[in-house]
């Protein structure tokens, strides 16, 4: 069964899908946080467990002791046995006619109504005159003579003595306020919050505020959250994190009497069972925090998958349905990177100013006021990321095909630059290249020196040292281009020297090179390829035609036999008929001289095209010469041939084969032996000269030599025209090949009837003749002869 | 009498063969092609086989492998191919002899007979285990009475010959240079020397060979020195 794969559109557009949801998810998480009361707080509040820990509970916590207080200083004031006092005396004030009044709390309740004020429902001060107060006469601005709830108040400036009416009346209408406040927040509902303090008069009569009720100190402190303070000793008793900083000061102030027997415990029930303020911020607190944390996953979570769906993405990228492998890329992917790249300036400036001018004022219409600044940089961030998503995965479609640089302006630029270089001639482009040699080194000394001028008024420091590295630089790359050039140049000299020599195997390595001179190496590789092409045709051939002829020698040799047989068996019938006897001489000597042109005609051909093994040796030329000497002496005695021969006392040692080199000197000493004049000497030496072994061999020819030695050294050729001598007439074309194929010099000199004939080796070294055993040379096979 | 296979796809060779052989009184069987050279061996008491390389059917190198699997009778290969590699070949696989066509008749015959006699003769040559009995294949020197015997044959040399030639078998192997030779023999210092060493050598190629120019025995190390081969 097949297994179903995902088309690559629709993976990618799950990716797509999923990377916003995510992307959504991350911003989400960010906005949470950022609108979270605890943004900038950094993570270490998170792990403080409760409300009651917190600063905020602590600053709830001030508030309440200063009411708590404002509650013991106003409660002898104004409550008696329970109930409002509201004959209770509150201010005296002296008018200007010297008349002083008393007034009572209810006193001035009443002139606060006729003023418009009234308490709201939470006990705050509300309401106020329809119209101004009249200045009446002295009730404008009464002195005031003290003031019960504000016995200690100090003047700082003399006007502060005075005041109307209806500020005193709105003083004490709020004083009502805020013991109402008390009354009803602590005392007459029921609070999250405990108090008890105790202070202990002149006559050991203790005075006690509370709203505890008949708990115990022990059961307040037990509550969760406690504080007790006592006035013998500076150590508070607290399980709280941070201690409200006016309680000490506030109980200190509040003890009227000369003595520490008071104290004062606080006792916060941590299970919030009513609903007060605590229990408010204790539920909010936890709300926060949650959402806090949830903005922290939602970030992570949102970053994760972000980051992960952008891999995804990226790896996608470029892929198609289409089965054709490789990187597809849309219209929009031509565009040169530079100009991606300008591009995404331009969105981008593009983008703010839609973003600012119809995106924000849209937001404005379901963000409130005070997120505006947010969102704006939220839409702006979010659609920049969208523009550098749309061109950002363009260049990596580029990238991916491999046609980022190979699509660029500048990859464009510098390949018509140097196309129009490649084309030029040789003088035109050093010309072309001089000149932009000249304006690079201008246009950097121009802006090192612009820059050092203005070095003083540069932001950044050193500047004018950019334009002068960058000049070092470029002298730098300069010459290296210039080296390499000459490199490149040596190289091809070379090339052309070993191909000159001959090596037509030769190949110029062109690694690196580039450009007019490359195309050079090329054009001289392939002339030198062409030629070792010729060659090895040439070879083939040659070689083919050996093969040619030894077959056919071989097919020659097979009726030859027969003939040389039976004509030597018809020798040995008793023929007394001279006529029939000559006959049959002729035909003995013709099929024996077929014999040795058949064998000749193949050694030629085979010493001609190289189609020879060699077995080189160290070997004496000396000894050499001796042994041939020995081989002809007695056959020279024949035509009555005197052998003279000077040869050195020390042995020449020359690297040869053997064989093949004694093949070359019986073929020149039976060339000496069959034209030689009869009864003349033949001179044979050896000699070195310029490190070379020479062996000479001269004759007084028989006949006269009217051909050129070139001529002689050619196959088939014989110093008398007639042909009337035997010979095959290969004897010194095959002397001539073998010579050379052993690296030797073979050369004939024709002086009148004087034949000279010359072989020549280079002369071994002391040092080239180590290593070899006499033994090896010797014991090679069975055929030497 | 001994009795010769001649085996050649070439009628005329083989007749004019048979002509030279049973002319020196040898019986001849007469072969033209391997298998049927096969056939003739089981059927024949064959003492030499002459075998050409090309020939229709099983060629002279199968046929010789063939023979050297149940047969160590003397076999000489005669073959227009005269290449060194032809030979090596040839000898390598087992022939005791290899000549080239066209042949000289006489020295055909002079093989034929040396192999025959080795073949024949070599229980008697290797009962002679005396003391100065040097032996080199075919080659055979009583030191005592300076007799030298190629194949059974006696052979006549100057007294300088035989001393050069016992030099040589003694260190059979051993290449030696005319310097060394003539220092050897002459027991003086070789100074100025000139051919005479090679001439002798030369002599005695030419009476212990069959053929000088290709000898079995006494090899020219060209441009080094002269050997016996070991065998």
């Amino acid at each position: 069964m097949k297994k179903w794969t995902w088309p690559v559109s629709l993976m990618k557009q799950t990716a797509f899908l999923f990377h916003l949801l995510f992307l959504c998810l991350f911003l989400t998480g960010i906005t949470f946080i950022y609108f979270n009361e605890n943004y900038g707080r950094g993570l270490s509040w998170v792990q403080e467990e409760a409300y009651s820990d917190t600063m905020s509970f602590t600053e709830q916590l001030e508030d309440d002791v200063e009411m708590i207080f404002k509650y013991v200083k106003y409660k002898d004031l104004l409550d008696l046995d329970g109930e409002l006092n509201y004959d209770a005396d509150m201010v005296c004030v002296t008018f200007l006619s010297g008349r002083s009044v008393i007034y009572t709390l209810n006193d001035m309740l009443r002139y606060a109504k006729t003023r418009g004020y009234y308490l709201t429902d939470t006990f705050d001060v509300a309401g106020g005159p329809a119209v101004p107060e009249r200045e009446t006469d002295d009730a404008a601005r009464p002195t005031i003579e003290w003031k019960a709830y504000d016995p200690n108040e100090v003047y700082r400036e003399p006007s502060d003595q005075y005041s109307t009416l209806e500020d005193l009346s709105l003083q004490v209408l709020t004083l009502l306020g805020e013991y109402y406040q008390i009354q009803y927040n602590y005392i007459d509902n029921p609070s999250n919050l405990y108090f008890r303090v105790s202070y202990m008069d002149e006559y050991g009569q203790e005075l006690l505020y509370t709203n505890a009720g008949d708990r115990t100190n022990d059961e307040l402190r037990s509550l969760g959250r406690y504080l007790y303070i006592s006035g013998d000793t500076i150590v508070m008793n607290t399980n709280l994190k941070y201690i409200p900083r006016n309680i000490t000061a506030e109980l200190e102030t509040y003890n009227l009497y000369d003595n520490n027997d008071y104290y004062i415990i606080l006792g916060v029930d941590t299970a919030y069972p009513n609903t007060d303020p605590y229990s408010i911020a204790h539920s909010e607190y936890e709300k926060v925090r949650v959402d806090f944390i949830t903005g922290i996953i939602l970030t992570a979570l949102g970053a994760l998958g972000f980051l992960l769906t952008f891999f995804a993405l990226v790896r996608l990228s470029g892929h198609s349905d289409s089965a054709a492998p490789g990187i597809t890329r849309l219209k929009f992917d031509r565009v040169p990177f530079e100009c991606g790249l300008a591009l995404l300036f331009v969105f981008f400036w593009l983008g703010d100013y839609l973003t600012a001018q119809y995106l924000e004022p849209l937001s404005h219409l379901v963000v409130s006021e005070a997120r505006w600044a947010y969102a704006a940089r939220l839409i702006q961030t979010v659609v920049r990321y969208f523009i550098f998503l749309g061109l950002g995965f363009s260049l990596l479609r580029n990238y991916k095909a491999g046609t980022l640089w190979s699509g660029s302006l500048l990859y464009y630029t510098f390949h018509r630059f140097a196309g129009l270089l490649e084309n030029c001639s040789f003088p035109m482009r050093l010309g072309l290249c001089f000149a932009g040699y000249l304006f690079g080194d201008g246009i950097l000394l121009s802006a090192f020196l612009y820059l050092y001028q203005k070095r003083e008024q540069s932001v950044v420091p050193y500047l004018y040292l950019l334009p002068g590295v960058i000049f070092f630089l470029f002298q730098v790359w300069t010459f290296l281009m210039l080296f390499r050039n000459e490199v490149e140049t040596e190289k091809i000299s070379q090339g052309i020297e070993q191909m000159s020599a001959g090596d037509t195997s030769y190949k110029i390595d062109t690694d690196g090179f580039s450009g007019k001179v490359g195309q050079m190496a090329e054009s001289l590789n392939n002339l030198n390829s062409g030629l070792e092409a010729a060659l090895q045709e040439k070879v083939k051939s040659e070689r083919l035609k050996a093969d040619l002829i030894t077959n056919v020698s071989h097919d020659i040799k097979t009726p030859l036999t027969s003939i040389i047989n039976y004509v030597d068996l018809l020798k040995r019938e008793d023929i007394q008929d001279e006529k029939i006897q000559r006959y049959l001489e002729i035909l003995d000597q013709k099929s024996q001289r077929l014999k040795t042109l058949t064998e000749d005609l193949v050694e030629a051909s085979k010493a001609s095209s190289g189609n020879l093994k060699l077995e080189l040796a160290n070997i004496d030329l000396v000894e050499m010469i001796y042994q041939a000497n020995g081989e002809f002496e007695e056959k020279f005695q024949i035509r009555h041939l005197e052998l003279v021969s000077d040869l050195p006392d020390d042995s020449v040692m020359i690297s040869a084969d053997g064989r093949r080199l004694w093949r070359v000197l019986e073929n020149l000493y039976n060339n000496a032996f069959k034209y030689a004049m009869e009864s003349s000497r033949i001179y044979v030496d050896v000699a070195v000269r310029e490190d070379k072994g020479f062996f000479t061999i001269k004759n007084v020819s028989a006949k006269p030599l009217n051909i050129s030695p070139d001529e002689l050294t050619e196959r088939f050729v014989r110093g008398d025209v007639a042909r009337t001598t035997e010979g095959s007439g290969l004897g010194l074309s095959i002397a001539k090949d073998l010579t050379r194929l052993q690296g030797g010099s073979f050369d004939v000199y024709i002086d009148g009837d004087l034949f000279k004939a010359q072989v020549g080796f280079p002369v071994l070294k002391e040092r080239d003749l180590g290593g070899k055993d006499l033994d090896d040379m010797g014991g090679d096979s069975l055929l030497e002869g | 009498m001994q009795t010769i296979l001649v085996c050649d796809d070439d009628k005329q060779i083989v007749e004019a063969i048979d002509i030279y052989l049973t002319g020196e009184g040898f019986q001849v069987v007469k072969a033209y092609d391997g298998y049927e050279a096969l056939e003739l061996l089981e059927s024949h008491s064959v003492d030499l086989m002459i075998v050409d390389v090309m020939m229709p059917g099983l060629d002279g190198i199968r046929t010789t492998l063939k023979v050297r699997e149940t047969s160590s009778i003397p076999i000489i290969i005669l073959s227009a191919k005269s290449e060194d590699n032809d030979k090596i070949l040839g000898l390598n696989i087992g022939a005791d002899d290899y000549i080239a066509k066209p042949f000289n008749p006489l020295e055909l015959v002079a093989r034929v007979k040396s192999h025959i006699r080795r073949y024949t003769q070599l229980g008697n040559l290797t009962q002679q285990t005396a003391e100065n009995v040097f032996k080199c294949g075919g080659l055979l020197i009583h030191d005592d009475n300076k007799e030298v015997f190629v194949d059974g044959e006696l052979i006549k040399l100057t007294p300088i010959e035989y001393n050069i030639l016992l030099l040589l078998v003694k260190n059979a192997g051993k290449v030696f240079s005319i310097d060394e030779i003539y220092e050897q023999i002459w027991n003086e210092e070789a100074i100025g020397a000139d051919n005479t060493v090679a001439v002798h050598i030369r002599h005695i190629r030419e009476k212990i060979e069959i053929n000088p120019r290709e000898p079995r025995y006494l090899k020219v190390v060209w441009g080094i020195g002269y050997k016996i081969e070991k065998q």
